[in-house]
């Protein structure tokens, strides 16, 4: 009972460090901030695939986007930046309608989601979910595997060739 | 108990966080945020979903497919964007704007 | 092995021709140093036409879904692989005799092109809303490249950067549609996801979320095909980018878009009643008046839009949008007429557009401008170019007996056959709308005076290859039959019908 109870808040930790980090990638006033509130983005999600027993995505997303993606975006921040330039949030005329079309979107998705019975063949026992990964990537996935593999070559040849200095 | 609902609240407010993001930020690399942001909220629906809906690992691996094209389409993003600060010593959309029409 | 593989691996040839010579492409690119703008370009050569020759088989190979059921091949999608290595071809062809391309290194933009073609061939097969998403991606990220290819020009800069933004927005919005629709289906297969709508999953109360998630879903392909309202990149990615990508980009990603939206929309959305008579969907969503709607605008907003430009490339750019307008039409009207109605069209579109955009680069190459005041006097400098240039006006506005004349005839017919003739009356207004601007050019070339009076030299490369476009567009009548033909047999054996 008490650990139903401390999962519970733990879920709701990180659920909040999630949204909070999410705002603050939006209404920060520095880059720095935004990305930092990207990072903590990334972490609860990473969480709450643990609690949704995806273990293996919980890593591959801590790796990636943490470890890949998150470096790169600061890489960005960092080279195409004085230090010093804050970006400040000047914009109040676009900001307004915006934001009421953002609340409309969560609103609508709220709204629908609520009111839709999704799906339900039975609950998902909680195994290790790697080696089945593992397994379907060989199987049932094999040919979006491979050409994803293609599209990461095409991605990182297009990449470079767009950012390297000589002719 | 947390149940599916609970995952939803937080993919739509993480997904209208993202497009709030693209449509108010000026900054290239800080709408490049709020896409990632967007990427992640489908993330967390199909991980739910594959939880609760689809009694599979489908889900999981159509999110780990997106994580892969989520860095194929940053490391594009980027060099882009680094391209242009080359060029105009900005990544300031406003001064996006020789295109006119 | 697993023995479901290797059967498959037979009809799946075609990619992995292009796989191949991707793979070799970037091999000879790093290897040769003095022969190597022939080199790579002869290996891409090669692999398209290795990749055409590998797919005309697969006409005659029976219909059936690859690798548990991720791309389907059914003539359809033969007919989607041909078009598009055959647009590739064109577009290949065309990219070392421009201007803008001469001073950069050509290797990765075959490698981008290739992918790119890949990505398409997937795209268009795709039964799987995964490998949708994959091959959508693919496309989509080499496409952002190509526009961006030209480093150092501040215009190609700014339009990869503004076509990656939206682009990226609407993909992100169409995943998430699509993890809507898994939600509520608990499958990404479009087949078995028409068979839960069809159990009743999208009834009642969810009929609200199959209208939200279909509507992300379809912001995601209206991105793709450039309609109204997700066609904002449009004009200025075209505009900004390199003509052969231009050229690229109004061709061969619409039509893959156009593929998978009628995959999507047929296979996994719609229940048929009877072979070849009418689809319909599911009737607790009317999306079908969404399309029609999205197309009215989009051909109206395209057609005046396009009015009132100056650039070539821009109006080019708005009156491809009018004709991602009419394509929709075939969407709209739900039955094998209106499929076969936008193969037509789109083949014909395929030549007119690629004609016209020839034409835009050799002006270019020779006078370094876009605009359409430079044109003037065109007649004295090259009757050659003014010519043909006249012709692929005519069958854009779509006048007999040129091509598009044809696509757009087949298209207001099966409006009217559906009993939807005033759509058909909205597509021939707009028509004779956009005959404004496209006369606007014949006009300028050959009854305006320009300052300049030097001849122009076309050479001869790329005389042939604006041949290869005339002769389709202006003699499509002679073999309009057989265009009939092939495009109704390709619906035989339609996945899902």
């Amino acid at each position: 009972m008490d650990k139903m109870i401390l999962s519970q808040v733990v879920f709701y930790l990180f659920a909040a460090m999630t949204i909070i980090g999410a705002c603050v990638v939006v209404f920060a006033r520095s880059l720095i901030y935004s990305a930092f509130g990207l990072l903590f983005a990334f972490f609860g999600m990473a969480a709450l695939y643990v609690f949704l027993g995806a273990d293996f995505l919980a890593a591959a997303q801590l790796v990636i986007y943490v470890g890949g993606i998150l470096i790169l975006l600061l890489f960005g921040v960092m080279l195409t930046h004085k230090l010093y330039d804050l970006n400040l949030r000047t914009e109040t005329y676009q900001f307004f309608p915006s934001l009421l079309v953002a609340l409309a979107v969560f609103l609508t998705l709220l709204g629908v989601m609520m009111k839709t019975t999704w799906h339900n063949p039975g609950p998902l026992p909680q195994d290790p979910t790697t080696a089945e990964i593992g397994v379907l990537f060989m199987k049932d996935y094999i040919l979006p595997f491979e050409i994803a593999s293609i599209f990461l070559l095409v991605a990182l040849i297009g990449a470079a060739m767009i950012v390297r200095r000589r002719a | 108990m947390i149940g599916l609902d609970h995952y939803l609240v937080i993919s739509a407010a993480l997904f209208s966080l993202g497009i709030l993001g693209v449509l108010t930020r000026k900054n290239a690399v800080n709408v490049l945020m709020g896409i990632e942001l967007i990427l992640n909220s489908a993330n967390l629906n199909l991980v739910a979903f594959s939880r609760f809906s689809a009694g599979n690992l489908n889900g999981q691996i159509f999110a780990v497919f997106v994580i892969v094209i989520a860095a194929a389409e940053a490391a594009v993003a980027l060099a882009i964007v680094l391209s242009m600060y080359r060029l105009l010593k900005s990544v300031n959309l406003d001064q996006a704007d020789t295109l006119k029409g | 092995m697993n023995p479901q593989l290797l059967p498959d691996l037979h009809r799946f040839l075609p990619e992995m021709a292009i796989t191949a010579a991707l793979l070799l492409v970037v091999i000879v690119d790093i290897s040769f140093e003095r022969m190597r703008r022939s080199a790579t370009f002869l290996v891409t050569v090669l692999g398209l036409v290795t990749a055409f020759a590998l797919t005309l088989p697969l006409y005659w190979a029976p219909a059936g879904t690859l690798f548990y059921g991720m791309i389907a091949v059914d003539r359809v999608a033969v007919f989607f692989k041909g078009f598009l290595i055959l647009s590739s071809f064109l577009v290949l062809l065309a990219a070392p005799g421009s201007r803008e391309l001469a001073q950069r290194q050509l290797g990765e933009f075959y490698t981008l092109l290739l992918g790119a073609t890949l990505g398409m061939m997937l795209l268009a097969s795709s039964v799987d809303m995964l490998m949708v998403f994959l091959s959508l991606e693919m496309v989509s990220v080499s496409s952002y490249v190509m526009v961006g290819y030209l480093r150092n020009d501040r215009q190609s800069n700014e339009a990869a950067l503004k076509y990656f933004l939206f682009g990226a927005v609407s993909t992100g919005a169409m995943l998430y549609g699509i993890t809507l629709l898994f939600g509520l289906t608990g499958t990404t297969k479009m087949a078995l996801i028409r068979d839960v709508l069809a159990r009743g999953a999208g009834s009642g109360d969810n009929s609200l979320l199959l209208l939200v998630s279909t509507a992300l879903i379809l912001a995601g392909f209206g991105f793709k095909t450039a309609a109204v309202p997700f066609h904002f990149w449009c004009p200025d990615v075209y505009t900004g980018a390199p003509t052969p990508v231009t050229a690229f980009l109004s061709v061969a990603p619409k039509a893959a878009g156009f593929a998978a939206l009628l995959r999507f929309f047929f296979t996994g959305m719609s229940e048929t009643r009877g072979l070849f008579s009418q689809w319909s969907t599911f009737s607790s969503l009317n999306w079908t008046l969404l399309i029609l709607i999205l197309s009215i605008i989009t051909m109206t907003l395209g057609n005046l839009a396009a009015l009132r430009q100056d650039n070539m490339k821009r109006m080019l750019a708005y009156s491809s949008i009018a004709h991602a307008g009419y394509i929709f039409m075939g969407a709209v009207v739900l039955n094998s007429e209106g499929i076969q109605a936008v193969l037509i069209y789109l083949i014909t579109y395929l030549f007119m557009n690629l004609g016209a955009f020839l034409v835009v680069i050799e002006v270019f190459n020779q006078t370094g401008s876009f605009d359409l005041k430079d044109y003037r006097g065109l007649w004295r400098r090259s009757p050659f170019l003014t010519i043909s240039m006249t012709v692929f006006m005519l069958s854009l506005m779509g006048i007999p007996p040129c091509a598009g004349f044809f696509g757009k005839f087949f298209l207001f017919a099966a409006a009217v056959n559906h009993g939807l003739a005033w759509f058909a009356v909205v597509g021939a207004l707009n028509s004779v709308v956009a005959v404004y601007y496209y006369a606007r050019v014949i006009k300028t070339m050959i009854f305006e005076g320009g300052e300049d009076e030097s001849r122009i030299l076309v050479p001869i490369a790329s005389q042939a290859l604006i041949w290869i476009m005339i002769l389709p567009t202006a003699g499509l009548a002679i073999f309009w039959e057989y265009i009939q033909r092939l495009t109704s047999e390709s619906l035989r054996f339609f996945m899902g019908s």
